[in-house]
């Protein structure tokens, strides 16, 4: 069975399955992933020499060794209907470390088979990921974060000169931006009293890129020039460690910058017919079946 | 030089801080205890290129200085609220500072301990396990169930359980016993780690780059964190490592991206060396005052030093436990 771990409103997890039905395979989404029903049985061990992991969570009923590949949309939050707030939190965090060691156990194709860095924190601000983008070969735009309005009033002053109108105010822990314009320049001084903020140079309208496994799909077709982009992106998903990534570029002072990386992309931000070429990639990655068996005692 | 983000009144810092001074090295505190209150950045990423300065009350420090940095995170408790605003308001802009701050550790280039992403996995420990036996240590046999009959059968193939948090939520590690056994079906509201119980020494190893201090503890207790809590006598002493443990240590350390951890080994009767957890805030302080192993000097002069020819893992190519879904089978 093709398990797709996420929610049926999210129309990623409908088309993936959908696509797997059509080709005749099993498949199923599963959204309360911790809804009662739910046995958790992972073991590890006993000799940890050779250690193979059997892991094994029961969901509504799926067979655990039925399971060919896994789509991971989300991490299985518990309704806290009937839990006080602490249980709740504590349950949670119970439930979400055990998912997490299931998915690192398992021995099918995970598409994204991510660590615990992303499990706990899937949205990042464009600065974590910079360090892998500028090892890629991708630039970003120029970025300020400083608790010094006399240098948030110069980065200004030096979009302005290059005739960009405003900045972006980015937040680091929301995946939220504002467009700063002449009026909220004193807001944006006011949140310096208390601590730094993110200044972002903006860009041109947004060209939307996914990766998926090794093939680079532009929302429509690649302008030469952006087509030489193909190389670095797959080289920072493949640092990057992901099978699946969105990636917002755009034209900014110095050229295509990336914008926005998404490991959890969304297809309602590509047109039809690339988000059939999208479902498609993926579909192909999770049915990618040969030598998947983990041997652990081989490894040194 | 040095950069030593924490709090004044934690342990470890203000060890870490009395023997930076101790060296005469130079370093700055920025005070987490009050950031961002009285603290400032001023940061560009221009090309991906980091330039700017971080300052404190009385002291502002240029990027490029930085030889090495030291970040030790405080609970709630353990923070001054931003004044003259609605809780919500001051959680957020606190947490906005938190991540910039981290995020400006992330990309300095020079000895961070540790970065963020490094601590991560700490937050799992059966994932946690398994890189652990990737990299080549033996793990205790473990089980993570909410399944009451799934505790029976793994009690009946070992000689005693012991059972602990899953996540990163601290807990005491208890043995198992009949009064847990008759409350077993709350189980069934949420699933717990057990263990099979691994008699003999605990072995607590600090790694700081690549240098290693190994501290035999010998105790009745269980968790024996709680020894003299529980009224049991505790003792310990430096010891050595087998070169294979060593080894393995210096990998684990490696493949979860940290300069410094602290690994919690048992050397069984049977001479057999088990891992239980690796925790990438370790509190060396008790370790160090008890055997005078220098684990502070170690983590100063790695921090002045600026090397960065101690390796960790820059990218998922290098991590094991993550990576492309087809490539799930490789050897790590």
């Amino acid at each position: 069975m093709h398990l797709i771990l996420g929610h049926s409103s999210d129309s990623f997890c409908g088309a993936v399955l959908s696509r797997l039905t059509a080709f005749g395979l099993t498949a199923g989404i599963v959204d309360a992933i911790f809804a009662p029903a739910t046995r958790i049985d992972l073991r590890i061990g006993p000799d940890g020499k050779t250690v193979r992991p059997r892991a094994a969570i029961t969901l509504r009923n799926i067979n655990p060794s039925d399971v060919e590949s896994l789509f991971l949309r989300a991490s299985g939050a518990i309704d806290p209907a009937g839990w006080n707030p602490n249980d709740h939190a504590y349950v949670q965090a119970e439930t979400q470390a055990a998912l997490l060691a299931w998915l690192t156990a398992l021995d099918c194709p995970v598409v994204n088979r991510i660590g615990a860095d992303l499990w706990y924190r899937p949205r990042n601000p464009l600065l974590y990921w910079l360090p892998l983008l500028r090892r890629a070969g991708l630039t970003v735009p120029e970025i300020v974060v400083t608790s010094d309005p006399e240098a948030a009033e110069r980065f200004r002053r030096n979009l302005e000169a290059d005739e960009v109108p405003g900045a972006v105010c980015s937040s680091l822990v929301r995946s939220q931006g504002w467009l700063v314009g002449p009026a909220e320049w004193a807001g944006v001084a006011a949140l310096q009293n208390y601590a730094p903020v993110c200044l972002v140079e903006p860009h041109h309208t947004p060209r939307t890129v996914c990766i998926v496994g090794c093939k680079v799909i532009w929302d429509g077709a690649p302008t030469p020039l952006e087509a030489t982009l193909d190389g670095p992106l797959r080289r920072f998903a493949e640092m990057a460690g992901l099978d699946l990534v969105e990636v917002t570029l755009g034209r900014v002072r110095r050229g295509w910058a990336v914008a926005d990386v998404d490991p959890l992309p969304q297809l309602l931000h590509f047109a039809k017919r690339t988000q059939s070429q999208i479902v498609d990639a993926v579909t192909d990655l999770l049915q990618d079946t040969p030598s998947r068996t983990v041997d652990l005692a081989e490894v040194p | 030089m040095i950069l030593v983000a924490g709090g004044i009144a934690d342990t470890v810092t203000e060890l870490l801080c009395s023997r930076i001074e101790d060296c005469g090295y130079p370093y700055r505190l920025l005070d987490l205890g009050h950031y961002p209150a009285g603290h400032g950045m001023d940061v560009t990423w221009t090309d991906g290129r980091l330039t700017g300065h971080i300052r404190g009350p009385d002291w502002q420090l240029e990027l490029e200085a930085i030889s090495g940095a030291f970040v030790r995170f405080l609970g709630a408790e353990g923070r001054t609220p931003l004044a003259g605003l609605s809780a919500a308001q001051a959680n957020e802009l606190q947490l906005g500072a938190d991540t910039a701050l981290m995020l400006l550790l992330d990309n300095l280039e020079c000895p961070v301990v540790n970065r963020m992403g490094g601590g991560m996995s700490n937050n799992s420990k059966p994932h946690q396990l398994l890189l652990i036996a990737r990299a080549g240590l033996i793990v205790p046999p473990t089980l993570v169930t909410n399944d009451p009959a799934a505790v029976r059968a793994f009690d009946a193939e070992h000689d005693g359980l012991i059972y602990k948090s899953i996540s990163g939520i601290r807990s005491v590690v208890r043995r198992f016993g009949q009064a847990q056994m008759e409350r077993l079906d709350l189980l069934r509201h949420g699933p717990a780690q057990f263990q099979a119980f691994v008699p003999g020494n605990n072995v607590r190893v600090h790694t700081v780059g690549d240098q290693l201090f190994a501290t035999r503890v010998r105790t009745e207790a269980v968790d024996y964190r709680y020894a003299r809590r529980d009224g049991l006598l505790l003792e310990m002493e430096p010891t050595d490592l087998p070169p294979s443990v060593a080894a393995a240590c210096q990998r684990v350390a490696r493949d979860l991206g940290l300069l410094h951890a602290g690994i919690d080994l048992k050397e069984t009767p049977n001479g057999e060396w088990y891992c239980f957890e690796v925790n990438p805030c370790p509190g060396f302080v008790y370790y160090e005052r008890h055997t005078g192993q220098p684990i502070s000097l170690a983590l100063a002069e790695l921090l002045h030093s600026g090397r960065m020819d101690v390796h960790t893992p820059r990218d998922a190519s290098e991590r094991p436990g993550q990576g492309p879904a087809r490539a799930a089978s490789a050897p790590a």
